[in-house]
């Protein structure tokens, strides 16, 4: 499958389970985004707690100036508080709409659970068309314990009442995966 | 409490009661049409077939050495820092576990949803050790708070109506709840359980995978409870059935492919979590969880080396098995399994729960072939079905009485057929025309929802060397094989048959020592008696004297084909005719549009509206569905599709005098479906089929559509 239309499979499918897409041509662009969503929801903390030392002092300073208290560890203490979990994926798989985030670090679970929306970045070059691709990676990782890892296709949902699909019982509400493309800028998170 | 009746009278007046609950009735059939096309879709370019072929090979080349992948799960996770049990029976499952709650001081526990903790049942043996206990999968806590079992495997609230579930929330919560806003009543669920989530000791899963290779436990969840279960509280206890033991990766990831889809319709479900070993945790004293898996025997092990029953052990507990079962629509799942429900819990019942849980259940089975065609794993669930009940039956000793009459008659051709040509006399006074105006005394008033046709006056065997023409040089020669119906009750539809094969060359021969195909037998339990007789038959007609064997009823079709090698498929010089005829066996449909190549100039264009059932052992057992479709357009009539057109017609041989309040539920659905298609005629293969609907037309008020065999009304309009 070329990257193209592997990208528009993604697309599609993670549209079918209420996924938001959105390309970004660089991590100021998706930090950006993760503080409007904050905003918008009216929310006012974003809890990052995976992120590199420069990124996370670049994410900071963005944060800072929108008024947005950003937690970069133990999440736990904050649990209630949290609007937004952002996190920088490891895969993502086009046939399921699925984002694969190692989520060994407690921090990035309560974050990526106990948080209203979560927003994931997910590189171009980390897309693959089936899960079976990422079989031997998967299968390596595992081997190196502890080890917790997550396939997370959509927002937490339910339909044990009538069978109405009802989304957010226990998790984040919403998903948001913003698509980064290295090869326009260069820039490698 | 879960009770499910022992015996048949008290099971009958539970599925009677469920009848009447017409918010379940509606809801389960709703579900069903919606399950179907959103399992369709998901499974859109994949190659099915293949996927259940792939899944059924690894599921049985890993069931014969469960212990050793065990022992490989077992030095990688204890590597990993995970304490793993082994847990021989429920009791002491449940005792595991309590014990590691009690060594770890915790008063709260939370918990994922899993159908291994429902089988053991561990919420009540740990609130008897004084643990507060938590279910937080939305609907195991609706079925927790209301003191029930689940009624399916993936929803197991699903008997619920909104109503009940607002009534529940009220007063859990003290506040009034609004029915019609569901959205409410969930974000009821996450307020409250949020809480309980974060004063949790201790969180209980199952999981979906055992992974040997790396010593990672795989779990699936929609809710996203499963994730917070395994990350807030500092100890987590995963409780396993060793079913669940995978070789490596590469099979959990082809299972992952066909549950969701086969389960919800999802192509995945939303949160799938793969744990190896102890995370960090900052709520464990050291900062590190407590990591415990108990691996549940309570039977499997001995399972798995069973020559029939292992075969269950593939199950993956999608549950797709009830959804398209019949019965299970119109009763649920309280009245369709014990705590395992579907087609799969009337056998997991036997073997988990005992015989007194799975005794009256287990005959609730139309044989209908629904099940068997939507597993993900290929099970045979109507032949197990059917072992379970005979295996009951052998272990108890004590068979009916019809049991005991039909091994002494069936057995015996000579005297079978000497008493189906003495029942034209004998039911002289209660006939009238074509049907039975009074039910025989060893029936009830129950089982007046359909007319029962009158036995033959002269049978087909009788008649045949009369109306069969003779060829010179055939084409074709073809055996019939006729079945009971068609011989003794329906002898004009082998009639239709030879009219509908003139002008085409094609020499039939009816070998007179055939008998019952033998599948009422296998139905009553009777292996026995159902392997004398396809002996017999396979005696009378010698695939190899014949270019094909062609049949008129798909029951006696798909019996043959599909039940014979089992039956007698090993035994020496018999297998290899049980294998020929097997490739040479055909239906009506697939003859003419198949092999005859039968073209619309060949007949005269009637424009009639005929709207078709698809029988059971045809569309499903054998296989054909375009062929009779086909078939009726090309012979000048329009075909009119109807609602659940493949769906059981309640028939089922016995199953229909066993449980006629059923049989006659599913057919008045089916006659309402036909009704709505505005068709002049209905058509179907198969003579069961026949007796069904045509009885039933009969029975019924307002407009009749007559009821035909596909042969019947291609043979009236050749040009």
């Amino acid at each position: 499958m070329e990257k193209h239309e592997q990208i528009r499979l993604f697309k599609d499918r993670a549209e079918a389970v209420q996924t938001s897409v959105t390309d970004v041509t660089g991590l100021q662009q998706a930090f950006l985004y993760a503080i409007e969503v904050t905003k918008n929801q009216g929310g006012s903390t974003i809890a990052a707690p995976a992120l590199g030392p420069e990124e996370r002092s670049q994410l900071a300073e963005l944060c800072r100036h929108a008024e947005i208290t950003l937690l970069t560890e133990n999440i736990r203490d904050h649990i209630g508080k949290i609007q937004t979990g952002l996190t920088l994926g490891d895969w993502g798989v086009a046939e399921t709409a699925t984002l694969v985030l190692d989520s060994t670090s407690e921090d990035v679970r309560i974050a990526t659970m106990l948080s209203e929306t979560h927003v994931a970045v997910l590189p171009k070059s980390r897309i693959k068309s089936d899960i079976m691709e990422l079989e031997s990676e998967l299968s390596e990782s595992m081997k190196s314990a502890p080890r917790y890892l997550s396939f997370i296709s959509g927002a937490s949902r339910t339909a044990d009442i009538e069978r109405v699909l009802t989304i957010g019982v226990h998790g984040p509400q919403e998903l948001h995966l913003l698509i980064l493309d290295e090869e326009l800028t260069g820039e490698k998170p | 409490m879960i009770t499910t009746p022992s015996d048949l009278k008290t099971y009958k007046k539970d599925l009677k009661r469920a009848l009447q609950n017409q918010f379940l009735g509606a809801t389960l059939d709703n579900f069903a049409t919606a399950f179907k096309a959103s399992r369709q879709k998901a499974f859109e370019g994949i190659d099915l077939d293949t996927l259940i072929a792939e899944i059924a090979a690894g599921k049985d080349a890993a069931i014969p050495h469960l212990e050793e992948l065990f022992a490989a799960f077992k030095a990688r996770a204890e590597a990993a820092g995970i304490k793993v049990h082994v847990a021989h029976t429920a009791f002491e499952a449940n005792s595991i576990i309590a014990d590691i709650a009690r060594a770890n001081q915790v008063k709260k526990i939370i918990k994922g949803k899993s159908m291994t903790a429902e089988e053991t049942f561990l919420n009540d043996h740990l609130e008897k050790d004084g643990f507060v206990v938590t279910e937080t999968d939305l609907g195991e806590w609706i079925i927790q708070l209301r003191h029930e079992g689940p009624s399916h495997m993936v929803m197991p609230a699903i008997h619920l109506s909104r109503k009940e579930v607002a009534e529940l929330f009220t007063k859990v919560t003290g506040r009034h709840q609004d029915p019609d806003d569901i959205d409410g009543m969930v974000k009821v669920a996450r307020k409250e359980l949020r809480q309980v989530f974060l004063e949790a000791d201790m969180g209980i899963t199952g999981a979906n995978f055992a992974i040997a290779e790396t010593g990672t436990i795989g779990l699936i969840t929609n809710e996203g409870n499963g994730r917070l279960v395994t990350t807030l509280p500092r100890v987590h206890v995963a409780l396993v059935g060793f079913d669940k033991l995978v070789p490596d990766l590469k099979s959990a990831l082809r299972i992952l492919k066909a549950l969701p889809r086969n389960a919800t319709g999802q192509l995945i479900s939303t949160y799938v979590t793969w744990i190896t070993g102890p995370t960090p945790c900052t709520s464990a004293p050291d900062g590190r969880k407590e990591m415990h898996i108990v691996f549940l025997d309570n039977g499997r092990l001995a399972l798995a080396r069973d020559p029939l029953f292992a075969e269950a052990l593939r199950c993956i507990r999608c549950g797709a098995c009830a959804n398209v079962c019949p019965i299970y629509k119109l009763v649920g799942g309280h009245n369709y399994g014990h705590v395992y429900i579907g087609a799969i819990g009337l056998i997991l019942t036997y073997f988990y729960h005992g015989r007194e849980n799975a005794r009256a259940i287990v005959k609730a089975c139309l044989n209908c072939q629904a099940c068997k065609a939507v597993c993900p794993t290929g099970i045979d669930l109507p032949y197990l079905i059917k072992g379970v009940y005979r295996t009951i039956l052998e272990v108890e000793g004590k068979p009916p009485v019809k049991n005991r009459l039909l091994k002494r008659v069936l057995g015996n051709r000579k005297l079978f057929h000497f008493l189906l040509h003495r029942a034209y006399l004998a039911q002289k006074p209660i006939a009238k025309g074509q049907y039975l105006r009074h039910l025989p005394f060893f029936f009830s008033k129950e089982h007046g929802f359909r007319s029962l046709p009158a036995v033959a006056r002269t049978p087909l065997r009788d008649m045949w060397e009369r109306i069969n023409p003779r060829l010179e040089k055939p084409r074709y020669r073809v055996a019939l094989f006729g079945g009971c119906l068609v011989d003794f009750v329906y002898p004009e539809q082998a009639q239709a048959l030879i009219s509908a094969l003139k002008d085409h060359n094609v020499q039939l021969e009816y070998p007179m020592e055939q008998t019952c195909c033998g599948l009422p037998a296998m139905m009553m339990g009777e292996n026995e008696t159902a392997r004398e007789v396809a002996v017999q038959n396979l005696k009378a007609i010698d695939p190899a004297s014949y270019d094909f064997v062609l049949t008129l009823c798909a029951s006696c079709g798909s019996h043959l084909k599909e039940n014979y090698s089992k039956l007698c498929g090993e035994d020496e010089g018999i297998g290899v005719k049980v294998r020929q005829l097997k490739d040479k066996l055909i239906d009506f449909s697939s003859f003419m549009m198949n092999v005859l190549q039968v073209k619309p100039e060949m007949f005269v264009r009637s424009g009639k509206k005929v709207a078709y059932h698809a029988p059971c052992h045809l569309c499903r057992g054998l296989g054909v569905t375009r062929e009779p479709r086909e078939l009726i357009n090309t012979a000048g009539k329009e075909y009119l599709p109807a609602k659940d057109e493949d769906v059981c017609c309640g028939f089922g041989g016995s199953f229909s005098i066993d449980f006629p309040e059923i049989s006659a539920e599913l057919l008045k659905r089916k006659l309402d479906n036909f009704e709505a298609t505005g068709a002049d005629l209905l058509v179907t293969d198969c003579p069961g089929c026949v007796l069904q609907l045509r009885g039933g037309m009969d029975q019924k008020s307002g407009r009749k559509i007559e009821v035909k065999h596909i042969a019947e009304i291609v043979a009236a309009d050749r040009s």
